[in-house]
């Protein structure tokens, strides 16, 4: 299990992940952030799954799920997911 | 017609029926079953309050807590964790329909925390609100707030630092232990502060808690009207409390 924290401009997004061949097979993510609806961040972990762990890949799969929920996360946006998801897969 | 709210007297709970209490009015509230309601609260034992999206290994010490005899709660809402310190800290709640703030999520947050504004102007400091939840006096934060919208209606509770134990505080929240230090604690006091150390006293629970009624009226432009909590209100909460005590909440993220 590989576990990273990144602080974006407001809150701070943790991650914990398991890869397959460089694809995420297990997340969890946590923090101190806001998102409405709250069980979004359900959907978001689960649109995460089977997701190359590369920059291109997540962000397709975090701009999918915001514009398919409708998910609202104020002062934080796709890149800050991909930058802890990357931070998360280096290590 | 007037803007009438409902004002609940100051209570004094553990974690769990507090929280049971903010969701049943929430959520009756949504039925049309209770009004938009304000009300202030204080937390027996002290409590530490993690964000609905926190895991709690993460982020409370449980062994401290339980050697201080601290309770451990998982909100509804998100943000951080939050020390309920009984000595020296008031939490607020209010409860209305979506449609009764902004729905742009900051301008809700801009419009109930100027309740907190108004209020700690009235008690004779200058503040102001920082996006997201925050509220500043001297450029430190003295006020945290949290939101949800459910079902149609908003909940916003928030905690008012009056003389916080900050060094109780951060040995329960999990920061790294080198970083609890005297320069880690003097880095805190830069960007934290009290009403306590604002105004060079400290003032009373039902002082506090005046200067605020006043101040969210105000920022609210509703009229308050003194009520109690009817028996379907504590009815629900009490059924809800089982959750919030609950093992598997407290770890569900």
């Amino acid at each position: 299990m590989k576990f990273a924290e990144f602080k974006a401009p407001k809150g701070v997004i943790k991650v914990e992940l398991e890869l397959k061949h460089d694809t995420i097979s297990r997340i969890s993510l946590s923090g101190d952030f806001f998102m409405y609806p709250e069980d979004a961040l359900e959907r978001l972990e689960r649109a995460l799954v089977g997701v190359k762990a590369e920059r291109g890949s997540l962000l397709a799969a975090v701009q999918r799920f915001y514009s398919s929920t409708g998910a609202r996360t104020p002062m934080m946006g796709p890149e800050h997911w991909v930058e802890a998801v990357l931070r998360a897969a280096k290590l | 017609m007037a803007n009438e709210w409902r004002l609940l007297p100051l209570r004094i709970d553990d974690a769990f029926t507090s929280m049971a209490i903010d969701e049943a009015l929430l959520k009756l509230n949504a039925e049309d079953k209770s009004p938009n309601t304000i009300r202030f609260w204080r937390w027996l034992p002290s409590t530490i309050s993690i964000g609905c999206f926190q895991n709690v290994e993460h982020e409370v010490d449980l062994e401290v807590a339980k050697k201080y005899g601290v309770d451990v709660v998982r909100r509804i809402t998100g943000g951080g964790a939050v020390f309920h310190d009984y000595y020296g800290e008031l939490t607020y709640g209010v409860v209305c329909k979506q449609g009764d703030v902004p729905d742009d999520i900051i301008e809700s947050y801009r419009l109930i925390c100027g309740g907190l504004v108004r209020g700690l102007e009235r008690l004779g400091l200058q503040a102001e609100f920082k996006p997201v939840n925050d509220v500043q006096v001297n450029g430190k934060k003295i006020s945290g707030s949290a939101q949800t919208r459910r079902w149609g209606s908003v909940l916003q509770h928030g905690t008012i630092l009056i003389s916080p134990d900050v060094r109780l505080m951060f040995e329960l929240l999990k920061v790294s232990p080198e970083k609890i230090s005297d320069k880690f604690i003097a880095s805190v006091y830069e960007r934290v502060t009290s009403v306590e150390r604002e105004l060079g006293r400290k003032p009373t629970f039902d002082e506090v808690r005046a200067a605020m009624v006043d101040g969210f009226a105000d920022a609210l432009d509703a009229d308050f009207v003194e009520g109690e909590l009817a028996q379907e209100e504590l009815g629900l909460a009490e059924q809800i409390e089982l959750k919030y005590a609950s093992k598997e909440w407290l770890r569900e993220r």
